[in-house]
């Protein structure tokens, strides 16, 4: 594509939003609860399968069906949640991302009930396509027809969906930004630092971490359900760990403590991510597209690495605040 | 109950062949999580070099198995010396999940540096794999051999060097408990480094013997394999070499063993990863000590 | 004098070796009670089993009547039983009032959705929690360093901070284990004159740990001591200083004076 095509642009506009409200979720869980979740991107999966089985398969209307989604993420972060919260650091992380594999390899593998490895068109079975983001097109394209005469201007569906979704991430950011200055915030706050102390002075830490991890599941869901109906088709390959690592690359390209920061890093990591798109200038040129996404997720690992050993704090964190030494 | 008893005993060869090879990659592995105390979450990639190493020596520069094998054990050995040295060394000390984290990027950059050098076709060793031997109650391909080989040869070979050697008995007793072993005299730092050679070494020779077993492959065997490695790791004790040893060997038979028709129908070949996922999160959860580890305090 | 903490039979082991060992005392309401005992002999055990932060493995625990054994560590502290620390834990990471705050009892806006429910009577709380959390600063005379790093509080200013997060949960009991320890005489006096201050306004009750002998004699009205995980002795300073199991026990490991006890500012 086109360097100044300004539809890959408002494209890549409304991936970085839906990635900005999936990384807030993980800072909710690991910059304000410290869990390290590495298996953070079932919950999109969860979300994204159960509202498309029932609206392709039970005509369920689709807000029904979205916040069934959601509810089936904050379901998954129960099962996962009650039984690992109390894993220390790195047992934790091993053990939801071994979590998150089991909901990959089960949506691959049983394909009467999420379509198998074919994914979400494969919803109805085989020699039908199953679209279930028609309701959201529609949506898109009322709120487009009436921007449009509003403003003179056609406005795309790509447009307004990345409208929409930035004035979602926005508000969510104010929304936890609340949260974060309540009494809960600053419980989790002290959790972060010392849980013995907490429970010293009767706060039921257990609680208040689950309490983390289900919000930053519901966070999570919102941007899995946002990125299914943008797309219009996921399979399981679509969600696979490294999602979960990228939402960690932007928490650490803004600043690991920063909510603020988030949506900056959002921006920064798509820009990045889609800017290897771009390079066509020579040496570049030398790997042929196909490869290219390999180069991308090179850069990821490569950034992940020398921004955890150099810059830990990112681009706006506070170092004195960081708390990564657990 | 004739099919029956054949599809067992095929199992069970299947089950043993997968199981040295964990065990072996295993040993590697827990030494290096006892003594460094890092989830290494790159090193199902230090397989997929080894594997991709042995190729370029098998089919690109004509080698036989033999060489190949050994220029994968060398040159993956020399990889995570290297990553040692240069990043997770000078990173230490950052905390558990930052280690996490980086050792994720490291995973990420060889992955993809392999599908960038190597292309994401799938590649297959200069075995003629359609050369199976019947040994009447079971059958064994020729990849399935040079993995029994290799164990023949390097089981014994690892069980005396950690038993017998002086270096050896180091390194078990680092990662058993480093603080003791630093005061007994043991030059810790240099021990550590050792392991990661060994690590490397047992992680691109199980490279070679997966590709060899499976045999077709592509990038991506590394991290198919790593929770199967993770599992055999806190199963048998992380830390723990023979436990290592055991626990690959009954992590291997079991998922194999779970898909036996006589058991109830058995599990289809497709959730045995699964498996191995739900027994890596029992185990962290309930008993992450595994079998012969010590219970300590976390 | 009514009982208000009642330890029966208490028994705590750790890979065979029993720290507790059939523990049986008890600890008047509004009184100073000093737990005393050599090394090893199950004091913090003892501790951590009461406060709920170590599950017995045999015994009963009364708090005010109520069965409190079995029970978490935040629920025995919002039950008024609350414990401080050998070496203070503080949130370096937050300020001194942060602390305070973060301890405040009964805080509605600890539930995420009272804070858009109910925010009315989220703030009211927080302006009581905050008015009572700067009060007890004053008190114990941290006023100034409200807004520091608790990071950059001296040993002995954390012990004071410690002190008056436990009575931001309005404790009937505190529980402090070794609070002269490693703290500059001047401090030190300090912490005396709050323990008896509040025992005496606000009827608080203390179970001190301590190893200092002058400080035992000096406060506490009772003392209780330990060897083995097990009450070998009980009564007033005097009875228990002529005591010859205790002596015996201590086989000279008593501390005279303050030797050994290094004050550090």
């Amino acid at each position: 594509m086109d360097f100044l095509n300004p539809a890959f642009w408002t494209f890549v506009a409304v991936v970085a939003g839906i990635y900005a409200i999936l990384s807030l979720g993980l800072y909710v869980q690991f910059s304000l609860a410290g869990l390290p979740n590495f298996g953070h991107v079932a919950f999109m999966a969860v979300a994204a399968y159960t509202m498309a089985i029932l609206v392709v398969r039970y005509a369920v209307p689709m807000p029904l069906a979205a916040g069934a989604g959601i509810v089936g993420a904050v379901l998954l972060a129960l099962i996962l949640g009650i039984p690992t919260l109390r894993l220390r650091a790195d047992y934790l992380a091993i053990a939801t991302v071994a979590g998150g594999e089991i909901i990959r390899y089960l949506a691959m593998n049983l394909p009467d009930l999420t379509g198998g490895p074919i994914g979400s068109i494969g919803l109805l079975g085989p020699g039908q396509i199953a679209m279930y983001n028609g309701d959201w097109l529609a949506f898109l394209d009322r709120i487009g027809a009436n921007l449009s005469t509003l403003v003179g201007v056609r406005v795309s569906r790509d447009a307004v969906a990345a409208i929409l979704v930035w004035l979602l991430a926005g508000l969510l950011v104010l929304v936890l930004w609340r949260c974060e200055r309540s009494p809960w915030g600053r419980v989790l706050k002290g959790i972060r630092e010392d849980e013995a102390a907490v429970t010293a002075v009767g706060k039921n830490v257990f609680a208040f971490k689950l309490q983390a991890l289900m919000l930053g599941a519901v966070l999570a869901a919102v941007a899995g359900l946002l990125l299914a109906w943008q797309i219009g088709v996921f399979s399981p390959e679509d969600y696979q760990p490294t999602l979960t690592f990228y939402a960690y690359l932007i928490l650490i390209l803004g600043g690991m403590n920063r909510l603020l920061a988030i949506p900056v890093g959002a921006i920064a990591f798509s820009l990045l991510y889609s800017g290897t798109r771009l390079l066509n200038f020579f040496p570049l040129s030398l790997i042929d597209s196909g490869s290219r996404a390999f180069l991308r997720l090179f850069l990821v690992g490569f950034l992940l690495v020398l921004l955890m050993a150099v810059r830990p704090q990112g681009m706006l964190g506070n170092r004195r605040e960081l708390l990564l030494e657990r | 109950m004739e099919g029956s008893l054949h599809e067992l005993a095929q199992l069970i060869l299947n089950g043993v062949i997968t199981g040295t090879i964990l065990a072996l990659t295993g040993v590697g592995a827990t030494l290096v999580f006892g003594i460094h105390r890092i989830a290494n979450f790159a090193h199902g990639e230090y397989l997929t070099f080894g594997a991709y190493m042995g190729l370029i020596l098998n089919t690109g520069l004509g080698q036989n198995l033999a060489v190949s094998a050994l220029g994968a054990v060398v040159g993956t050995a020399l990889l995570a010396l290297a990553v040692h040295l240069l990043v997770l060394k000078p990173l230490r000390g950052r905390g558990l999940v930052a280690m996490s984290l980086i050792t994720v990027g490291i995973g990420l950059m060889l992955r993809n540096a392999v599908f960038m050098v190597a292309g994401p076709q799938i590649r297959q060793y200069a075995i003629d794999q359609s050369a199976v031997s019947d040994l009447g109650i079971a059958r064994i391909s020729p990849g399935q051999l040079v993995a029994i080989v290799i164990t023949v040869v390097v089981a014994p070979a690892m069980a005396l060097f950690l038993g017998r050697t002086p270096l050896g008995k180091s390194m078990r007793a680092v990662a058993d408990n480093r603080d003791l072993a630093a005061v007994a005299g043991i030059d810790v730092e240099r021990v550590g480094a050792y392991v990661w050679l060994l690590a490397g070494g047992l992680a691109g020779l199980g490279g070679t013997m997966f590709a060899a077993v499976q045999g077709a492959f592509d990038p991506n065997l590394g991290f198919e394999v790593l929770f199967l490695i993770f599992t055999t790791v806190v199963l048998g004790g992380i830390g723990s070499a023979y436990g290592a040893l055991v626990a690959g060997l009954v992590l291997g038979l079991v998922m194999e063993l779970s898909t036996w028709s006589g058991l109830a129908g058995g599990l289809e070949a497709r959730f045995k990863p699964v498996l191995a996922f739900v027994a890596l999160i029992g185990l962290l959860l309930y008993r992450p000590q595994g079998l012969f580890g010590r219970a300590r305090i976390l | 004098m009514t009982v208000l903490l009642e330890v029966e039979r208490l028994s705590r082991s750790f890979g065979g070796v029993a720290a507790l060992d059939g523990a049986t005392f008890a600890v008047e309401e509004r009184s100073i009670t000093a737990l005393i005992g050599p090394n090893g002999a199950g004091k913090t055990t003892a501790f951590n089993v009461i406060s709920g932060f170590l599950k017995p493995d045999a015994g009963t625990i009364r708090f005010a009547g109520e069965r409190i054994e079995g029970l978490r560590g935040d629920q025995v502290a919002r039950a008024g039983l609350v414990r401080a620390f050998q070496a203070p834990r503080v949130l370096t990471r937050m300020s001194v009032l942060d602390n305070m705050l973060l301890a405040g009892k009964d805080q509605p806006g600890e539930r995420l959705s009272l804070n858009w429910l109910a925010p009315a009577r989220v703030a009211r709380r927080e302006l009581e929690v905050h008015r009572r959390a700067l009060d007890i600063l004053e008190r114990v005379r941290l006023l100034p360093l409200a807004e520091a790093y608790a990071g950059t509080l001296s040993g002995g200013q954390r012990k004071l901070l410690e002190l008056g997060r436990a009575l931001m949960v309005e404790p009937r009991m505190i529980l402090l284990d070794e609070p002269m320890a490693g703290v500059a005489p001047v401090l030190a006096e300090q912490l005396l004159e709050h323990i008896r201050r509040l025992r005496e306004e606000r009827g608080v009750t203390f179970f001190v740990i301590e190893h200092d002998m002058d400080v035992v004699m000096s406060i506490s009205d009772r003392v209780i001591v330990m060897d083995e995980g097990r009450v070998i002795a009980e009564g007033t300073p005097d009875t228990i200083q002529r005591d010859e199991r205790v002596i015996e026990a201590y086989l000279g490991r008593l501390a005279p004076a303050s030797a050994g006890q290094g004050a550090s500012p």
